[in-house]
């Protein structure tokens, strides 16, 4: 107050270099690998030019960087006062996916809205607007975080968006709220106590419910999930499909039944693995061209998968350097920032991206079951591209408008 | 790094945060060092098994020629139109998507829908082709080729004939998914010396010296019988291997040879297939129905120059596969055309063995030839009496063996005795099997020694010296006789085999060559002796009195002897089996022809024209070969 020229917020008028440049390199490799994926089966010769993977990938890419250079404009502060809205907003696209009429059904679930030209996932944008959200939220005194009230707020503030995404159904991406939100309770100055609580509370669930799943006879289930998550939970633990006391028919429709089911890992795996230290060569992909990992896939999910394969070692080494670039600039920036919104956004958004790498490679190595999670600015899809950019504006946003002192 | 002392101490959660990040991001780096680098070849290997597929591809057989290099057997090249499935698919796809009615098809109902949908495109495309020769394939063995043989060509249309070939040339450019493909088809020229040769069976295993596993292999053959066995694995050559790279669902993507295929060794027999047609011809014409073997061997050196067995089969029945009709026929237990009886059924030799009582006799020297024996027309031994074709008379042994006088060589062998009538036989290698072909001969059966001390009467003689009784001999041993007996008493082991030559066609050496004129035994006999029997032979051709008169050929001193042998079963005679064993010219003998014929009315009436006719062939092939050639005349 005594030095009003002081507190004015100083905008830094350059971008952090490093986080731009580890972003630009992932956006090339995100073409480069998503025109090998596509470019091996004979179909995509006869799409136009304009209809390609690829080049609408760039589209995309442009339309989030245009997102991102916008978010910048304003300091985060101000976005963060409109962060309810957009909270709100977001939880009014996730109902309206659900309606039958809005959302479009594919593959068995509910998770975009059809707007032609563009597909809209609500809920990678929703992932965003929960962090703005929970960031402003417990921006608040810290003393006012030891109430449980508060907590519970917190917690209802993440379970409205969990829930409405996992009635997609959606179980990967509901998933990806719970990390940023815990990370972000946890930075902002929350007893330990209660986290150590809910994290353990949390972990006994999950692993009943992971018990529950495998091991006991149907009645007994508490919480149903979708048949095709049951089998990708029991393809992850090598698990066979029939019950002990399966009739040999059912047995032999069971084995069959899980070969496909773990085809795709299986594939992956082996994509991954004979890409051996300096893989294959771009383009040069056989298990790609083959068709063993499947067409569907090989450019979105399973992306990784084709860069491991014709790349190598060497290859997914850079791939993981570039995205260790992306993370700790964020951490960086967290620690630089004076006040507690900014260092709230910087870790949801690191934790968030983090997640997503996290889980996606590692469905690609089978170190996790197979969950829908994209790679982050690697795999194709309009709205994790544009969510993953504008993640990453938020972030130069708060290197930008830092306040000096 | 840069980043953690600006963390520092006051912000443990942030370095906690960060360090779970380092943490988070070294367990993927682990695991992408773990599949990739340390368990990289195994996920190599795992790609490699799923997407490439090995198929064996036989080699072109060997021929078989015979000693002027006239092919008996050889791979023919064909060419069959082969569909490629995997250039297909997309016409599949198109095809389907037009005939589909829209609505939901239940499973069943959309197989049914894409069988029917890929038959009618590959008739359709086949149908463009306008080929004159109509597709061979049907529908369900299309179905049977996608499920189990997908990444390999499917034969549409086989077998072109060299103008369809070039039919298919102008028009199947534009065609897709089409193209000729050469194979090879085992051919049998005039299906000549059938026996010998044998025929081959459908068999595509690996040899010792092969990969064994292979996921598909191309249709191979092996040798079954005759020479196409004996010499099976250097005919056979050594496969190649073709790898593909096959894609998720088994539609080939690219191919390449990863081992040529090395092609099978050439047999070259000694065979003249022009002497080989000949005998064949004179031995079908004989009388309908004929069972009988033909033998004509080189007494100079034990070469055969051609084996003729009656019935007779086609060896070009079994490529690609004999049908079952064929294949009943072909086991008839009465004909048994698949034997061959030039080794492989022993006979009573008859009078020809009179031969052998003619030898023995004179050299035990109480047969003077010269000497006058006066014949009954019969010969009474004991109380039995044995008939006698020769009416009653003088005979000296010319005229008794131009008559074949049973009398006159009974008394002779008596005189002579058992032991030295078994012994002359053993000196010809009776009853011991010449080794010409393994497992397609027998033996025959002939009195050892000891024999004659269980229970000998001289009965027993008396039927051994005209050829019955206890001696069963094949025609193959006929001609190793006689050519004993024209050659100065040389007993060769008969040799079919000349050498075994490599397929290329600039090799000068042959891989193998067999050695002629192997020395079995020697007679040990007066030269006298041989010469007598030598005259006594052509002078039961050229005697309007002998009985091989109807052998003659003007031009050609040729000698023989005929023999009708009787079978006896249960005490009756059931049927005769006649001879005329030969040889020719008689100043120097070069050919040696033996005639068997089952159930023939006599040697003289039934063998002896046979051999008139091959002797006939063999003048005319003499001359044209001695005429020089017109080329060589130009050069």
């Amino acid at each position: 107050m005594f030095d009003a020229a002081l507190t004015t917020h100083q905008r830094r008028l350059r971008p952090d270099g490093l986080l731009l440049f580890a972003l630009l390199g992932l956006m090339a490799l995100g073409v480069a690998f998503i025109y090998s994926a596509r470019a091996a089966h004979e179909a995509s010769a006869l799409i136009a030019w304009h209809k390609q993977l690829h080049f609408r990938q760039i589209i995309w890419y442009s339309l989030g960087m245009i997102g991102a250079v916008l978010v910048c404009l304003k300091d985060y502060r101000t976005i963060a006062r409109w962060s309810l809205v957009f909270y709100w907003g977001t939880t009014l696209l996730l109902v309206a996916v659900l309606i039958p009429g809005i959302g479009a059904m594919r593959y068995g679930a509910r998770r975009w809205i059809d707007l032609g030209l563009f597909q809209l996932q609500p809920s990678e944008f929703a992932k965003l607007a929960v962090i703005l959200a929970m960031a402003q939220f417990l921006s608040r005194p810290q003393e006012e975080l030891r109430q449980p009230r508060t907590l519970l707020k917190a917690f209802g503030l993440m379970a409205l968006p969990f829930l409405l995404v996992l009635k997609e159904p959606d179980l990967g991406s509901a998933l990806m709220i719970v990390p940023p939100g815990l990370a972000m309770l946890y930075v902002g100055g929350v007893p330990t106590q209660f986290l150590k609580r809910f994290m353990g509370g949390g972990a006994i669930f999950v692993l009943l419910l992971v018990v529950s799943i495998l091991f006991a006879p149907p009645k007994w289930q508490v919480i149903k999930l979708e048949d095709y998550q049951k089998r990708r939970l029991l393809v992850y633990f090598g698990m066979n499909y029939a019950p002990a006391n399966a009739t040999p028919a059912e047995r032999a429709r069971a084995l069959s039944d899980q070969r496909r089911d773990s085809y795709n890992v299986e594939q992956a795996m082996i994509s991954v693995g004979s890409g051996g230290l300096t893989g294959k060569g771009w383009r040069q992909g056989t298990q790609n061209a083959l068709g063993y990992l499947p067409r569907g896939v090989a450019h979105n999910d399973f992306i990784f998968s084709v860069i491991a394969e014709e790349s190598g070692f060497v290859g997914s080494l850079f791939v993981l350097a570039l995205y260790a670039t992306v993370l700790f600039a964020g951490i960086r920036i967290a620690s630089q920032t004076r006040d507690r919104l900014g260092k709230l956004l910087a870790v949801g958004v690191v934790t968030l991206l983090f997640s997503h790498v996290f889980v996606n490679i590692g469905m690609n190595i089978r170190l996790m079951p197979v969950t829908g999670v994209p790679l982050p600015l690697l795999s194709y899809g309009g709205s994790s591209v544009i969510c993953s950019l504008v993640a990453a504006g938020l972030l130069q946003n708060v290197h930008l408008h830092q306040k000096s002192l | 790094m840069m980043l953690f002392p600006q963390i520092g101490r006051q912000d443990p959660a942030l370095r906690f945060i960060a360090l779970a990040l380092v943490a988070g991001l070294a367990v993927l780096l682990v695991g992408l060092w773990h599949v990739q680098v340390v368990s990289g070849k195994r996920h190599l290997e795992a790609q490699q098994n799923q997407s490439m597929r090995t198929l064996r591809v036989p080699a072109v057989r060997g021929q078989i020629t015979d000693r002027h290099h006239q092919p008996l057997a050889f791979d023919r090249p064909v060419y069959h139109v082969n569909a490629y499935l995997d250039e297909l698919r997309p016409h599949f796809q198109q095809e389907y998507r037009r005939r589909r009615t829209p609505g939901k098809l239940t499973r069943a109902q959309v197989s049914a829908l894409e069988k029917q949908v890929r038959f009618n495109t590959v008739s359709n495309f086949v149908n463009q082709l306008r080929l004159p020769v109509p597709m061979t394939l049907t529908e369900p063995q299309l179905h049977w080729h996608y499920t189990n043989k997908l990444a390999l060509p499917l034969p549409v249309v086989r077998d072109l004939t060299p103008a369809q070939v070039a039919v298919f040339m102008e028009r199947g450019g534009a065609v897709p998914g089409l193209d000729v493909a050469v194979a090879s088809s085992r051919t049998y020229p005039h299906a000549a010396a059938a026996h010998l040769i044998g025929y081959l069976k459908r068999d595509d295993s690996s040899s010792e010296d092969e990969d064994s596993f292979y996921h598909y292999r191309m249709p191979d053959f092996v040798g079954r019988t005759g020479i196409e066995l004996l010499f099976d694995q250097k005919l056979r050559g050594r496969a190649g291997t073709r790898t593909m790279l096959v894609n998720n669902l088994g539609y080939r993507q690219s191919e390449h040879m990863s081992t040529p295929a090395g092609a099978g060794h050439n047999v070259v027999l000694t065979l003249d297939l022009a002497i080989q047609r000949a005998a064949e011809q004179a031995l079908a014409t004989a009388r309908p129905d004929v069972e009988g073997a033909v033998v004509v061997m080189d007494p100079t050196n034990g070469d055969i120059l051609a084996i003729a067995s009656a019935p007779t089969f086609n060896p070009g029945d079994f490529v690609p596969r004999i049908d079952s009709d064929a294949w009943d026929r072909l086991r008839d237990p009465q004909l048994r055309p698949l034997i061959l009886r030039a080794t492989q059924e022993r006979y009573p030799p008859g009078s020809i063995f009179k031969i052998i009582t003619g030898l023995a006799a004179l050299e035990a020297g109480g047969l003077n030839p010269a000497e006058i024996f006066s014949s009954p027309g019969h010969f009474q031994l004991g109380r039995r009496t044995i008939k006698d074709t020769a009416p009653a008379g003088n005979y000296n042994f010319r005229r008794a063996f131009i008559h074949s006088s049973n009398t006159y060589f009974i008394h002779h062998a008596l005189q002579a005795g058992p032991d030295r009538l078994t012994e002359m036989g053993e000196r010809f290698f009776l009853g011991k099997s010449t080794g010409l072909l393994p497992g397609q001969e027998v033996a025959g059966q002939f009195p050892d020694r000891a024999k004659l001390r269980e229970g000998w009467a001289p009965g027993d003689t008396a039927n051994l010296s005209i050829g019955q009784g206890p001696v069963t001999v094949t025609p193959l041993q006929m001609a190793v006789m006689t050519s004993a007996v024209v050659n100065g008493g040389k007993v060769w082991w008969p040799r079919l085999v000349d050498r075994i030559e490599s397929p290329e066609a600039d090799a000068v050496n042959p891989v193998e060559q067999f050695p002629a004129a192997r020395l079995r035994g020697d007679l040990n006999v007066n030269p006298k002796n041989l010469d007598t029997i030598r005259d006594a032979m052509l002078a039961d051709v050229e005697d309007p009195e002998g009985t091989g008169r109807r052998a003659a050929v003007p031009g050609m001193k040729i000698g023989g002897k005929t023999g009708t042998a009787e079978v006896q079963r249960g005490g009756r005679n059931v049927d005769k089996i006649t001879w005329f064993v030969s040889f020719a010219p008689y100043e120097n003998p070069k050919y040696v022809v033996v005639v068997m014929i089952e159930s023939g009315s006599s040697g003289g009436g039934t063998c002896a024209p046979v051999a008139q006719k091959i002797y006939r062939a063999i003048q005319q092939l003499e001359r044209s070969r001695s005429l020089p050639s017109v080329t060589q005349v130009n050069r």
